[in-house]
């Protein structure tokens, strides 16, 4: 445990290198944050009616704007950094470290996770409380959202690592990320609440693993879903998607050795 | 002869920040930070003529990069002036930059993906290089180097001979005035390292262009310069002709020697600590001042102790002169 | 004058030898394209599920928000296909290789921009007229020659704008070491390009209008179309503000350039 730790440690040093980096990470959240109210209460406002699909003004705004916080703490660039890895090499050297690839990679991007959490999820959760004067519950609650939590990240990083392998084969970074993201912030609801989908297309989504990433833990902070159920489908979500990727990592790597890369 | 460079107690400083280590000194470091002014290149002065080839030298981070971007208008200095062909480099970035050419040993300077020919095509107009003078310089590069295999190959599936070879014909294309080359030779086999030092050299006659090589290839000095300049620390140590720094040391001579059994230069340094002593592919040499020991003297101390199975005695080596210099300049 | 011709001529060379070379890279050509299909029918998804739940947006029908888009996505085309190299800047000032670019005898921020072009923006471009012209004729808003300069004329200066934007971005890492997070700020900030900028509080109206003004990137010179009647000053004054803005973003990266002395010795 404590090598990945070292990991963990040297990513946040890194991170905190960057100072006005991180004050503009923070600003720029921010004024995100704020067109995302203003869009949204001026369509809330159009509507004539307070609720919509289940959902008031600030269960959106929520949301919405934790989709994003959850977003930004949970976006590594784990298939840019498989990729340039690929391309440069550098795959070879992290291959002959004494640690799975997979985890290896995962605990140098934790340092970030860390940082993220603090620069910008943190702050975010706090304004959006202070904004919403107490619309989000506070109660056992949270405990079920950091459980949540805790898995979407696992299946992100396992969807993320899915499409990084693919690199190994297709030589195109930009594209093929460019598509995960695509699929995977409108399937998951994190650009709009899957409560908003129109009846086919929202049964198809909740079958997927997709909406464990966002909407699973929000619908729990909102206190709008069925606990057991959701964490069911997550664990589930989370084994599978774990298992394929290592699979499909196995499969691939004999691929590398055997074309020798 | 006419000068082609000019610099005059030329400066360059730069601001500097000062890290503080470990977990909480980073945190630290988001709230307050110190700067410290670290002067890279201090009151250095040469002229340079047309046609020279000169080595500038100096150990990793003496200001020799500084120095040379500073010549080609990247950077401006703090203080001093810089006349390269008669302009300010850094007043007049593009006119200077049609009279020079660069070549980073390890930085491509083409385009990647393209086909070496289409580069030059490229960097034909860019240079605005007429039809018949990039015919007559296609013409030359077909007779120094073998050049029609390079030719239709994308640049990224070259070797870093093939690369460098094809930078430094790139950097002559437009027929400029002035060349500067970074490490030319670094990462190559000797084979390699030796045609392109002959491309360099014949390129220089050929064209007469000026060119400033740095280097820490002593083989590249000593093919190629016949003047080096010394840099440390920013400032200047030597600025003159290679025999005549040579001469300063008249009185050293490299006594070479071949050791049976393992860990030979080991032992030959624990004999002789107050010498300097390198290793050679089997051959340990060890400097000797003859004006302080004679080589004889040395040579029956090492084998009172030491199977000595060889011995050859030469006069000094450039790269031994150059190490003597950084010691001394250090010291 | 004669520079424009050497310039463009260069141009010219430059892109016909880029396309070549990434036509040698036909796998990642082809991802790249689909993956940007994707993102616009990705774009238009939620637009639609949007609209299926609320009818309008701050007095704006389905129709003119999808023209306000329309315009939007042409508008972006040409940072996307030209200026791409932007998103590369920051690798090459980190890395040290940026000074490559340096000892040209041409516009540094011309020669920078040139080594990329980016096909793929095109397909974009597609999207963006399809849907323009759809909201055009379901809006009935008939067509006159005068229209249809209007048009032109309002889309290059949006598109100036979205440029100037970008070329800031990019250009604060020759401050800021890490400056991918601005880039990929003005990148989402973009996406809202789409919505009127009168949903905003009079103080986000005046950000979004002079300090980071992606109003003028669909909004403004928009309305010149869609509300002939009501054009306000700012919607004429969009070119001039266009132009403005990218020799302000221009003059900003050669500065930064300037100033850049690379990393290491």
């Amino acid at each position: 445990m404590k090598r990945y730790l070292t990991l963990t440690r040297a990513g946040v040093l890194e991170a905190l290198q960057f100072r006005l980096s991180m004050l503009i990470m923070v600003a720029g959240n921010l004024l995100y944050l704020i067109v995302v109210y203003f869009l949204w209460k001026s369509i809330y406002a159009s509507a004539g009616t307070e609720i919509v699909n289940g959902m008031t003004f600030t269960d959106t705004l929520i949301y919405l704007v934790l989709a994003t916080a959850l977003f930004n703490f949970m976006e590594m660039y784990t298939v840019w950094e498989i990729g340039r890895n690929i391309q440069t090499g550098k795959i070879v050297l992290d291959l002959l470290k004494p640690m799975d690839y997979r985890r290896y990679l995962f605990w140098s991007f934790s340092g970030s996770f860390v940082t993220q959490f603090f620069f910008t999820f943190l702050p975010t959760f706090i304004v959006v409380c202070a904004v919403t004067k107490g619309a989000i519950p506070m109660g056992i609650n949270m405990l079920y959202f950091a459980v949540s939590v805790v898995m979407a990240v696992m299946i992100n990083y396992s969807v993320d690592f899915i499409v990084g392998t693919i690199c190994l084969y297709t030589e195109s970074i930009w594209g093929v990320n460019i598509m995960k993201q695509v699929v995977v912030l409108l399937l998951s609801g994190a650009t709009v609440p899957i409560a908003f989908f129109p009846e086919p297309l929202k049964t198809v989504v909740y079958y997927l693993p997709f909406q464990s990433i966002y909407n699973a833990p929000l619908t729990l902070l909102l206190n709008s879903g069925q606990v057991l159920e959701t964490l069911g489908i997550q664990l589930f979500w989370c084994a599978f998607m774990t298992i394929i990727s290592r699979l499909f990592w196995r499969v691939s790597l004999r691929q590398i050795t055997v074309n020798g890369g | 002869m006419s000068k082609i460079i000019e610099i005059q107690n030329v400066s360059k400083e730069f601001k500097v920040l000062n890290r503080r280590e470990g977990l909480k000194g980073s945190i630290m470091d988001l709230f307050s930070r110190n700067y410290k002014i670290v002067r890279a290149v201090d009151n250095i002065s040469m002229d340079i003529n047309q046609g020279e080839i000169v080595g500038y030298l100096g150990p990793n981070g003496a200001g020799k990069s500084t120095t040379i971007k500073m010549m080609t208008g990247v950077l401006e200095p703090t203080s001093g002036g810089i006349l390269v062909n008669g302009n300010e480099p850094y007043r007049n970035r593009t006119k200077n930059a049609q009279e020079i050419g660069v070549v980073f040993g390890q930085r491509s300077q083409l385009w990647w993906s393209l086909p070496l020919i289409e580069s030059f095509k490229l960097l034909k107009d860019i240079y605005r290089v007429g039809d018949a003078e990039y015919n007559g310089m296609m013409e030359m590069y077909r007779e120094l180097v073998d050049i029609e295999g390079l030719l239709h190959k994308p640049v990224r599936q070259m070797s870093l001979g093939q690369r460098t070879l094809s930078d430094i014909l790139a950097a002559f294309l437009h027929d400029p005035k002035i060349v500067f080359l970074d490490e030319p030779t670094i990462g190559l086999d000797v084979s390699m390292k030796a045609k392109i030092r002959e491309l360099i050299h014949a390129l220089n006659k050929e064209k007469n262009t000026t060119v400033i090589l740095t280097t820490h290839d002593m083989g590249d000095v000593d093919a190629l310069c016949r003047r080096i300049v010394i840099i440390d620390k920013g400032k200047m140590l030597y600025d003159n002709d290679i025999e005549h720094l040579k001469s300063f040391f008249g009185s050293y001579r490299t006594l070479k020697i071949r050791v049976d059994g393992e860990n030979s230069i080991e032992n030959v340094r624990a004999e002789l600590p107050d010498f300097m002593v390198s290793e050679q592919d089997e051959w340990v040499s060890v400097l000797v001042d003859e004006e302080k020991t004679t080589v004889m003297d040395v040579l029956n101390r090492l084998i009172k102790t030491l199977d000595v199975r060889d011995m050859r005695l030469e006069e000094i080596s450039t790269e031994d002169v150059i190490k003597k210099i950084y010691e001394e300049g250090a010291a | 004058m004669k520079k424009i011709g050497f310039y463009l001529r260069i141009y010219r060379k430059i892109l016909a030898q880029d396309l070549k070379s990434k036509m040698s890279y036909r796998a990642d050509f082809i991802i790249s394209t689909i993956g940007m299909i994707f993102t616009n029918i990705a774009g238009f998804v939620s637009f639609w599920i949007l609209f299926k739940n609320f009818p309008s947006i701050d007095g704006w029908g389905y129709y003119e928000i999808l023209f306000l888009y329309g315009f939007s996505l042409i508008s972006l085309t040409p940072v996307q296909c030209l200026f791409d190299n932007n998103w590369s800047l920051r690798n090459y000032v980190y890395s040290g290789d940026f000074i490559k670019y340096c000892f040209r005898p041409i516009n540094l921020f011309f020669y920078y921009q040139s080594e990329v072009f980016d096909v793929k923006g095109l397909g974009q471009l597609a999207f963006g007229v399809g849907t323009l012209v759809y909201s055009w004729i379901k809006l009935g808003l008939g067509f006159s020659p005068l229209m249809l300069l209007k048009v032109i004329v309002f889309l290059v200066t949006a598109s100036l704008v979205m440029i100037a934007l970008q070329n800031a971005a990019a250009a604060t890492c020759f401050w800021i070491v890490n400056s991918f997070y601005i880039l990929d700020l003005t990148l989402k900030f973009k996406d809202y390009a789409k919505y009127p900028v009168t949903i905003f509080s009079p103080l986000f109206r005046f950000i979004f209008t002079f300090l980071m003004p992606i109003a003028f990137i669909a909004y403004y010179p928009s309305l010149v179309i869609l509300r002939p009647d009501a054009v306000p000053l700012l919607s004429w004054l969009s070119p001039v503000f266009g132009l403005a803005f990218f020799y302000l973003s221009y003059k900003l990266w050669m500065f930064g350039a300037m100033k850049y002395s690379g990393t290491g010795s």
